[in-house]
């Protein structure tokens, strides 16, 4: 962390250095915070559950919930399953810079890779809804593809979006009006 | 699983172990011993590993209690994997450990930490189990994940 703000303001650092420069120019990740009020770690399970006011802090996203269980990765690795369970909320950036925000009773993460490829998925059940600048949108299902970068609604029975040229005032009526366009059909952004 | 997962998990499981058999050797000995100040207890590994020490446990006082009951202070647990790499560090500064039950609790603080301190958890009030290895923290649990290793999607 001191070599990334000392290149930053200093001049080019000798060649001997310079094999730290993809260090350098990449600034360190902030870590994970989760808190919470207790913690069951099951170590024949090999899992964590966290209980009440959970409160998750990551550079990535924001999470709160009222439950959350986690396995438990090797050292140095990552967890392969996290489930997030009861009134939760996710906030976060996605790779266009957009900020979402999204609610469900429960949402499922899924980390693994086969055969060379990533998969890393975020499930959204129970009466799932995402805001961001288009609207809130609902489906059945949400399911955040971050490896590939994509959100799946699977039946998107509500869309609701905003009226992008008209006043903010009408933002509702015109949100209404627009239930008749969601066709129920499979909607990827 | 890997096999480099399993000697973490183990050494965690085998640490508490390791209280669990200091504690019966301090109770079997409750007759002739009070209490012990400063002490530390090293465990090595089995053959082939053997001359790597799997885990150390230290602390500033051990006072045996009635009822099977061992009262420890500063705590501190450290446990190794067969590489002599420190894999996990366990500190309270004081806890109830019964002999009988294989339980261990205290009010008071507790902080566990992965030997690289990438991973660290504190709270307070804490249940150990040791039958099912099985660890409860009770209030204000804080959790730090140094280096993405939650919901990281770019390396």
């Amino acid at each position: 962390m001191v070599h990334a703000q000392t290149n930053a303001t200093a001049p080019a650092p000798p060649a001997s250095v310079t094999t730290n420069s993809p260090d350098a120019t990449r600034p360190p990740r902030a870590p994970t915070r989760i808190d919470s009020d207790s913690v069951d770690f099951d170590l024949t399970k090999h899992e964590a559950t966290y209980r009440g006011h959970v409160h998750v802090d990551d550079p990535q996203m924001k999470l709160t919930c009222a439950q959350l269980t986690t396995d438990l990765p090797e050292s140095g690795g990552r967890p392969s399953r996290i489930v997030a369970e009861t009134n939760v909320v996710i906030d976060f950036t996605d790779d266009k810079g957009q900020t979402n925000h999204t609610t469900s009773d429960k949402a499922v993460y899924l980390y693994n890779v086969q055969n060379g490829v990533t998969n890393e998925t975020v499930t959204l059940t129970g009466n799932p809804q995402m805001e961001n600048a288009q609207g809130t949108q609902a489906g059945d299902v949400i399911i955040w593809d971050r490896a590939n970068n994509k959100i799946h609604f699977d039946n998107p029975h509500m869309i609701f979006r905003q009226n992008l040229n008209g006043a903010t005032a009408d933002t509702n009526a015109a949100a209404a009006g627009t239930n008749d366009l969601s066709a129920p059909k499979k909607n990827d952004e | 699983m890997n096999a480099k997962a399993n000697i973490t998990r183990a050494s965690l499981a085998a640490g508490a172990g390791l209280l669990f058999a200091v504690a019966l050797g301090v109770r079997a000995q409750q007759n002739g011993v009070q209490h012990a100040n400063n002490f530390t207890t090293t465990e090595y590994y089995e053959p082939p590993h053997q001359q790597q020490i799997k885990s150390i446990l230290s602390g500033a006082e051990a006072l045996p209690q009635p009822g099977g009951l061992l009262i420890i202070k500063q705590l501190k647990l450290e446990m190794f994997n067969p590489d002599g790499k420190l894999e996990w560090v366990v500190n309270a500064p004081e806890c109830v450990y019964d002999t009988f039950k294989g339980v261990a609790n205290s009010p008071g603080h507790l902080q566990v930490r992965t030997g690289d301190g990438k991973f660290r958890v504190e709270g307070e009030g804490f249940l150990w189990r040791q039958s099912d290895s099985f660890l409860t923290i009770s209030n204000n649990v804080r959790t730090v994940i140094e280096n993405g290793a939650i919901m990281n999607t770019k390396p």
